[in-house]
């Protein structure tokens, strides 16, 4: 066949037998339907893909003459079907750049490429042949334009647990963070985008982190230490005082095998220092309990005991709004084990836990049989508690379950109808993040898709050609981005607002991890919203600790709220949109003030024994009174608007009330 | 419910093999003469030490057996890093073994134990050899026991520990020098691989891989054969025993080599009740026959990236996950999950020569 072709072309004395067999004679091409040969001595398209060596190529040009969505499929009707590769790029011949490549997105083996070309864009693009040399066709089809939601940019990074997203020198910027054996390569992400690369000395581990990474402030000194989990054990490597080296480690002990599986940080006694905690595959699990003086124990039990394991997933929810984390964890086992049974564990406070879901009791209706690695936990439909999508990993035993917090410390099963009864996707990874800003988190799982949140608890399915790994902004425009290991794919954004918080603590442990923050609005698609801050969700990645939240088109946020572990509660009233809040543990106590307010005053004041909230159509329900200094002295259910101030100290004392809706307010009261 | 019933079926089953034995004691069986010499005291093992039970004499790193402790093999073996295995069987006197089905593990009797030992050849610099350890699974009580002995320096004398450590070893393989840090499994690393529900099990001594001749000091004879004879098997085999075979044996055919490799490496996890059913493959010998349990032309579920479109992709070794895990390092990605860190090679080679064998690509 292809002899034939030659041939003929011979005979017509067309151009010449080796068109488009290089960059530099690439054949412009507008929409259509074009026949593809290779010829030997073809010069080989860098590869955009993988590290597959093509021997062909094959080269085209396109440029726009208005704006268009451009598809390029190699699945051509009534033309046989081959095992094609495409390439993308952008620059010219001298300086290719690859946008993109595909290998068998368009169905049987054949590529279909899509990108967005604005007018008078000149794109290159070229087939090679790695899998075969066969003639094929392909069409290229002009499209309106709609700009996709992520574009790919290439990164040169070493390593190979390139798992991690998160801020390494303090600034609050993710950088991405790549842990190689003696070192931690990084990318810091510079103020205007772009990256400065380093390495970054560190302690050798044999417990290098091939299953999963977590990072967080283990010690408290201002930088991000990192949480390594080994099929054989468990390393903590500690930043220095700089965050310029890594400069010690901790380890599990060699003589005990740790499976390791997700990894968390998280302050499990609530003693105001990160713990380190590691699902354990096929034992009970594990954690480094931190005194807060360079010492730990190691302790096995507590907290999912089965016997041989079955933990993969573990991620760190509030699902019953006390303020402390509790434990979901998402488990698999084959064989019927009951291993797979998932388990949630209530926080009591204190370090005290009740099992709420396990082969023992489902009294939250948590527990199941799903074969899991992961659960994506957000505030689905913005009413105030956290629902949870428990994301199957296999449907042997069950498919995805979409479980709707009653806010009663139960959940009720809400999969029919919520788009995941029918998504056939499955993945290992599932992670909550509001990917388009609109105010309503999504979903990123099964089948390289994102389900996107249509705001009324059902979802659908949006297809992404990149799979998953560590989420954080890249780019800090306010919109999540995903690092895949040879690529980010920025979001390219769009029209709706967001917020981003970072925070630092000061009795709570550095991070905030275990923090509650919630927004709330009064117009608009939503008035509140609520994320906890974590270290460690899906199964295998880490993801940025800085919390974001789309708006939508909401413009004006009442307040931002900060439920830090402490007890402490800190109020931004109408927190600046589309821009980094940062905020210090209880500085927003300080600056409390009696600044009169038209909706209640406090009589009388000073006070002896009771203080009055008087004021029409408002009925406080919790106050909270801290010192001047911030520390918080009591936190207690009111009834009839009445502040019992008997069991203070004199002196004067800022509050903070809130009413039966959820709003907060502030004032200042003086103890005779 | 399901493991207790489990063991009552095991503890009945010991029962009346035990009382069937007993049974046949005078009957058609030549009865081992009352001569060996290891000491095997169930109520106090695992002993500290491995020269303890007396399996060996003279030199105990030669591990020339004493009598009653009878070298064996299997058709095909499990790859930990290239360790050399030598593996050896012993019994009480008066018990036997009785055969379940091809497929199935003996049913042994309590007091047996199966003695395997973990050594490497041409270990450099002085190409010496170094036994590394030496598992034992022993029956008490109806149920099989982990005891692992870690060898010392001065490879006189192996410890018990069920602790787990690496140990670094670099060798001479062929013309190549390959090091590993090889992994002494734990406990936990033994039961992960070993159980079925929750109780520990053999996964070597099958029918289909026991059936197979083997060089005695006496000659060479069917190791079932020679079983039998020894007193150590129920004369209650089946005439005909479908086996599996050596996959290095290039006179065979390739897919039985393939499905021995697979079944003896992989099946522990991968077959129908197992830690990983949740998985479509099931590789288990007598499963494979089946090409959609070998992973042919199904969808891997979990995504690694876009070539690897299959399990087995026919054709295509690029596009085979199967082939991509056994050809990865990484923990995370490769297979078996436990007991290999680096590549087999000439595993490779025979998965590469089968999946570029089939000629249809996938659909």
């Amino acid at each position: 066949m292809k002899r034939i072709a030659t041939l003929l072309l011979a005979f017509t004395g067309c151009c010449s037998l080796y068109a488009q067999q290089s960059c530099d004679e690439a054949l412009s091409v507008t929409e259509g339907q074009y026949n593809v040969s290779f010829n030997d001595g073809s010069e080989v398209p860098p590869n955009c893909i993988d590290t597959a060596i093509a021997t062909m190529g094959v080269w085209y040009s396109y440029t726009a003459t208005e704006n268009h969505n451009i598809s390029i499929s190699t699945n051509v009707e009534d033309v046989t079907n081959t095992d094609t590769r495409i390439m993308l790029y952008s620059g010219d011949c001298e300086n290719l750049t690859c946008i993109d490549g595909d290998d068998d997105s368009g169905g049987n083996f054949t590529s279909f490429i899509t990108f967005s070309a604005m007018a008078g864009e000149t794109f290159i693009f070229a087939f090679e042949n790695n899998w075969n040399s066969d003639d094929f066709s392909f069409v290229l089809t002009e499209m309106p334009y709609n700009p996709p939601m992520f574009t790919p940019q290439d990164v040169t990074l070493s390593g190979a647990y390139k798992n991690c997203v998160a801020d390494l020198n303090g600034d609050y910027l993710d950088d991405i963070v790549s842990p190689v054996e003696g070192f931690v390569n990084v990318l810091y992400q510079m103020e205007d985008g772009t990256f400065t690369s380093a390495q970054l000395t560190a302690p050798s581990t044999v417990f290098m982190p091939g299953w999963s990474m977590a990072a967080g402030d283990y010690d408290g000194n201002g930088y991000n230490d990192l949480l390594y989990g080994n099929g054989s054990g468990a390393a903590i490597m500690l930043a220095d005082n700089e965050g310029t080296s890594f400069s010690e480690k901790i380890e599990s002990n060699p003589e005990f095998f740790l499976f390791s599986q997700r990894t968390n940080f998280v302050d499990i006694n609530n003693d105001g220092n990160l713990d380190a905690f590691v699902c354990h595959d096929v034992q009970p699990n594990v954690y480094f309990l931190n005194n807060g003086e360079d010492g730990y124990e190691f302790i096995q039990g507590g907290l999912g005991d089965y016997p041989d394991g079955g933990n993969y997933g573990s991620i760190w929810v509030d699902y019953d709004n006390d303020n402390d984390p509790d434990l979901f964890i998402a488990k698999c086992r084959g064989g019927g084990s009951m291993a797979a049974m998932n388990e949630l564990h209530r926080n009591d406070g204190d370090g005290v836990f009740t099992i709420v879901a396990s082969i023992d009791t489902n009294e939250s209706n948590m527990a199941d049989m799903i074969q899991t690695w992961s659960s994506a936990w957000a505030d689905y439909d913005n009413d105030g508690d956290m629902d949870a999508l428990v994301g199957a990993s296999s449907f042997a035993n069950g498919g995805h379950k979409f479980m709707v917090n009653n806010g009663d410390g139960t959940f009720t099963d809400g999969t029919e109808g919520s788009g995941y009864d029918d998504f056939t996707g499955i993945n290992n990874e599932h992670v909550a993040h509001d990917f388009n800003n609109d105010g309503f988190v999504d979903v990123f799982g099964g089948g390289n898709a994102i389900m996107m949140n249509n705001g009324d608890m059902t979802f659908t399915p949006m297809t992404i050609d990149f799979g998953h790994g560590p989420i954080g902004d890249l780019n800090n425009d306010g919109f999540l981005d995903v690092f895949t290991g040879t690529k980010i794919y920025y979001n390219n954004g769009n029209d709706n607002n967001w917020m981003k918080i970072t925070l630092e603590g000061v009795d709570s442990n550095r991070n905030g991890i275990g923090a509650r923050v919630e927004i709330h609005a009064s117009t608009g698609t939503w008035t509140q919203q609520i994320r906890d801050v974590r270290s460690g969700d899906g199964f295998r990645y880490m993801s940025s600790l800085n919390v974001h939240f789309g708006l939508g088109l909401t413009e004006t946020v009442d307040q931002l709220v900060i439920k830090w572990p402490s007890g402490v509660v800190d109020i931004v009233n109408n927190p600046q949109i589309n821009q980094t809040t940062h905020v210090t543990e209880g500085e927003t106590v300080l600056s409390i003030s009696d600044v009169e307010n038209n909706l209640f005053k406090l009589y009388p004041n000073p006070a002896k024994d009771y203080i009055q909230v008087e004021g029409q159509n408002i009925e406080i329900t919790r106050a909270l009174i801290y010192t001047v200094n911030g520390r918080i002295v009591s936190d207690s259910q009111i009834t009839n608007n009445t502040i019992s101030v008997q069991e203070l100290a004199q002196g004067t004392y800022a509050v903070i009330l809130q009413d039966n809706t959820g709003k907060y307010h502030t004032s200042k009261i003086i103890k005779e | 419910m399901k493991s207790l019933t489990l063991y009552i079926i095991v503890l009945f089953s010991t029962i009346v093999t035990l009382f069937s034995c007993g049974e046949d004691d005078s009957g058609e069986y030549s009865e081992l003469p009352n001569t060996s010499k290891v000491v095997m005291d169930l109520n106090a093992v695992p002993y500290p030490k491995l020269s303890d039970y007396n399996f060996f004499e003279g030199e105990m790193k030669s591990l020339i057996p004493v009598e009653g402790v009878i070298p064996y093999d299997l058709n095909s073996t499990l790859f930990t890093d290239y360790a050399l295995k030598k593996r050896f069987v012993w019994m009480p006197e008066n018990v036997r073994a009785s055969y379940v089905s091809d497929t199935d593990i003996l049913n042994f009797p309590d007091g047996a134990v199966l003695i395997k030992n973990f050594y490497y050849n041409n270990v450099q610099p002085d190409n010496s050899t170094r036994i590394i350890e030496t598992r034992l699974m022993i029956k008490k009580d109806g149920k099989w026991t982990f005891a692992n002995y870690v060898w010392n320096d001065e490879q006189t004398e192996a410890s018990f520990s069920m602790n787990g450590s690496f140990t670094n070893i670099t060798w001479q393989q062929g013309d190549e020098t390959k090091t590993t840090n090889y992994r002494i499994p734990s406990r936990v690393e033994c039961f992960t691989c070993h159980k079925s529900q929750q109780d520990s099990l053999p996964i070597g001594p099958k029918p289909q891989n026991l059936n197979k001749l083997f060089n005695y000091s006496d000659g060479t004879k069917n190791q079932l054969t020679k079983w039998v004879e020894l007193g150590y098997l129920e004369n209650n085999l089946p005439t005909g025993i479908t086996t599996s075979t050596d996959w290095t044996d290039k006179t065979q055919p390739l897919e039985l080599r393939v499905r021995s490799y697979l079944d003896i490496n992989c099946a522990h996890c991968h077959r129908e009740g197992s830690h990983c059913d949740y998985r479509p493959i099931r590789l288990a010998f007598n499963e494979t026959v089946t090409p959609s349990n070998l992973g042919i032309c199904i969808e891997p579920q979990e995504f690694i990236n876009n070539s690897l479109t299959h399990i087995i992709s026919r054709g295509s070794t690029q596009r085979s996950e199967m082939y991509y895990r056994l050809n990865s390092v990484l923990e995370n990605e490769r297979m078996p999950l436990l007991g290999r860190t680096i590549q087999h090679t000439e595993a490779l080679e025979l998965m590469d020569e089968w999946i570029s064998s089939m000629e249809e690509p996938c659909p």
